[in-house]
């Protein structure tokens, strides 16, 4: 009977070794769950973004990965549907046990997600939703904006455009959230900083327009000063192509966000119109740091491409998601993100900050004016003026007011 | 009233001009339709997936042969074609054997054509955009009336009255223009005097067919090469071939112009809500004459 009770105090300690041990020799990984569009037209971007991750997670992976552990992600394509999305995000956090996820073009499944994040408290890191409601009116706890949103934009534009000497402007956009919001902030910002501007009209056509001809010579035949054009995504690329072949560049000046930016100048090669405002948060050749030209040249070697804006919203989140975890010191959801607070990163841009109270980063914005350039296909954009975060973000006020509508 | 202030004449004119412009590309489609729908009877969906594919392929070809001017007339000939034969294919494999069916199974049919061929399009060519670039000579703009337009599209306002004039020819001046119009009234009657229907049909889709691939070819040029532009078009089609008339020809011409002369001259007189216009249009005719401006061969 000894001898028996001998062998369960054995088997015992035993397993209770083995399951001590464990962690030890095999730290369960951090795990990322990406939602995001990976069929159709938004892919152009969201492939940029995923790459850009694995670049920097491989790279803190081959050092040994944060507190011991790798940083591993999976992905699953949202097809661009509010539905689909919000069930793999589910998905990714049931069986997948991610613990942090991170995504989404589109806005609509970005604040859905955000909404599921909030109730299962999981960190949700959002790449290239531009919907200023997700760190504004919407913002909490556990959503975080890795990238700029439409209210910077519209800050950031009139911030530029105040610098030029045009009094009268049009006004043109997509009939859309999007169009609207970035007219309205450009629009409003610009009145605050020259008030003498005017508004001579606007016109508002709808998403996938696909002929834009007859909307350019109404608005040449109003002779504004210059147009601020508030399109986005697949939109940008007829519009340009419209604007070069009448003329529209060479007689009035106008502004488009994400105009400079390589998404949209690449597929118009040497098509694209000259002399277009524009702002982007990145562009591959600039800044003309050491940092910048490692990271543009390791994106390359990868995956024989360069990298557009959506690779450094990919890279940096890796970068804060390893920093913070580092900083918290242990994976413990709630320390991760009092570390991510606040938090500073080094970029290819630069150090950018995490702001603390709404959990946007503070990215400057770039604005150029497109030019043709001897050793590439497509245009770049030069004369380039870099508006800091800080004068881009919305104030703290600013935000207070909008979460308490 | 703050925007009838930048309303010229001149500008008027020349939105009317970039109006005929657009027309050109909706009447090619349109007629197309139109022409499926009146002989054959099929509500042909999956034409804007053949419009689509007739863009892509104009790329393709263009690149394919250097993107140099050779390559552009080369790609706006063959891509049609390449169409057409995809849509010989199409009616002698499958079409051929439904004719007797009803319009609704007819209808779901194509439907399941357009699905098929929007994934061919993703597969063969991606989900990126295309773009192609017109030859030297039509590119940028020339002055009319004083404002800039841009060369392409009086290129356009060339072709359109050539291909409406073909299309007459077509159906007044040769025998299979003759049967396919009598085989539209009483196809039996044409089978009883000895003529193989079946055969008219498929020339007369093939021919359909050709003109959305030559209306995907012209496009090409003026609009970012995409997904989704099969959508866009088809919609904007089965309205002007309805408020033309179904199966008539020239209520697609007429069609056409109310939808294009609208949409563009809308964008000029109240741009912010430029979008209605043609839509307006379309339920104000329909309102006054429900079977379509034209008689309608159904």
């Amino acid at each position: 009977m000894k001898k028996f009770y001998w062998l369960i105090i054995c088997l015992t300690a035993g397993f209770v070794l083995f399951f001590i041990g464990t962690p030890v020799h095999a730290a369960k990984a951090i795990k990322v769950g990406i939602v995001d569009c990976y069929s159709g037209p938004p892919s152009t971007y969201t492939n940029d973004v995923r790459d850009a991750f694995k670049l920097a997670t491989d790279k803190i992976n081959e050092k040994g990965g944060v507190l011991g552990r790798k940083i591993e992600f999976v992905t699953r394509d949202s097809k661009f549907k509010v539905d689909i999305g919000l069930s793999a995000a589910k998905e990714l956090i049931m069986r997948e046990e991610v613990d942090i996820l991170m995504g989404t073009i589109n806005s609509s499944l970005a604040l859905g997600i955000s909404d599921l994040a909030k109730k299962e408290k999981i960190p949700f890191l959002v790449t290239f939703s531009k919907s200023a409601k997700i760190t504004g009116e919407k913002g909490h706890r556990y959503v975080f904006s890795m990238n700029e949103n439409t209210i910077m934009a519209g800050k950031a534009g009139a911030a530029g455009l105040a610098k030029h000497p045009y009094v009268r402007y049009w006004i043109a956009g997509d009939d859309y959230e999007y169009g609207h919001a970035i007219a309205d902030g450009v629009w409003k910002n610009l009145k605050q900083l020259k008030p003498d501007v005017q508004k001579l009209g606007e016109s508002w056509w709808k998403v996938g327009e696909p002929d834009f001809t007859p909307y350019i010579t109404a608005i040449l035949s109003a002779k504004p000063d210059a147009v601020i054009v508030a399109t986005g995504g697949r939109d940008c690329v007829p519009f340009l192509k419209a604007a070069r072949a009448t003329g529209f560049n060479k007689q009035v000046p106008f502004y488009m966000h994400t105009a400079t930016e390589l998404s949209t100048l690449m597929p118009l090669g040497s098509e694209a119109p000259e002399g277009v405002i524009g702002t982007s948060n990145y562009h591959f050749y600039f800044p003309d740091t050491p940092e910048n030209k490692a990271f543009a040249k390791d994106f390359k070697d990868a995956y024989g491409r360069y990298p557009k804006v959506g690779a450094l919203y990919g890279y940096i989140t890796a970068t804060f998601i390893a920093k913070a975890y580092e900083k918290a010191g242990k994976a413990d959801t709630e320390k991760f993100i009092d570390a991510l607070e606040g938090m500073s990163v080094d970029s290819p841009v630069g150090p950018l900050k995490m702001r603390a109270y709404d959990h946007q980063v503070m990215f400057p914005m770039f604005m150029g004016l497109t030019k043709k350039s001897p050793e590439h296909e497509f245009l770049m954009a030069t004369d380039i003026v870099t508006i800091p975060g800080d004068v881009v973000m919305p104030t703290i006020e600013e935000i207070k007011k909008a979460r308490c509508k | 009233m703050e925007f009838t202030s930048n309303i010229t004449f001149i500008a008027l004119c020349q939105q009317l001009l970039v109006g005929l412009s657009r027309t050109t590309i909706l009447f090619i489609v349109a007629s197309g339709l139109s022409l499926v729908l009146g002989v054959l009877r099929i509500p042909n969906i999956s034409h804007g997936s053949l419009y689509m594919i007739g863009a892509f392929l104009t790329y393709s070809i263009s690149t394919f042969f250097g993107g140099g001017p050779t390559g552009f007339w080369l790609a706006m000939i063959l891509a049609p074609l390449s169409v057409a034969l995809i849509s010989f294919i199409m009616e002698r494999g499958l079409f051929c054997h439904l004719y007797e069916r009803e319009h609704l199974m007819l209808l779901l049919f194509t439907f399941s054509f357009m699905l098929v061929f929007g994934d061919v399009v993703k597969i063969v060519w991606g989900s990126d955009y295309r773009s192609l670039s017109p030859p030297e000579i039509f590119q940028g703009s020339v002055s009319v009336f004083g404002l800039p337009f841009p060369r392409y599209n009086l290129f356009l306002l060339v072709i359109g009255p050539l291909v409406a004039l073909g299309l007459w020819l077509l159906t007044n001046k040769t025998k299979i223009g003759k049967i396919s119009r009598a085989a539209a009234v009483d196809r039996e009657m044409v089978g009883a005097i000895g003529i193989n229907v079946s055969w008219v049909f498929a020339e007369v889709f093939v021919i359909g067919c050709f003109l959305a691939g030559l209306g995907g070819a012209l496009v090409a040029p003026t609009q970012n090469i995409t997904q989704g532009m099969d959508h866009s078009i088809i919609i904007e089609a089965f309205l002007i071939v309805i408020i033309g008339g179904l199966g008539n020809i020239w209520g697609a011409l007429l069609g056409a112009l109310i939808f294009g002369l609208t949409d563009s001259v809308g964008i000029l007189v109240w741009p912010q809500f430029a979008i209605v216009f043609p839509y307006v249009a379309v339920v104000i005719v329909l309102t006054f004459r429900p079977k379509g401006l034209l008689k309608s061969v159904w």
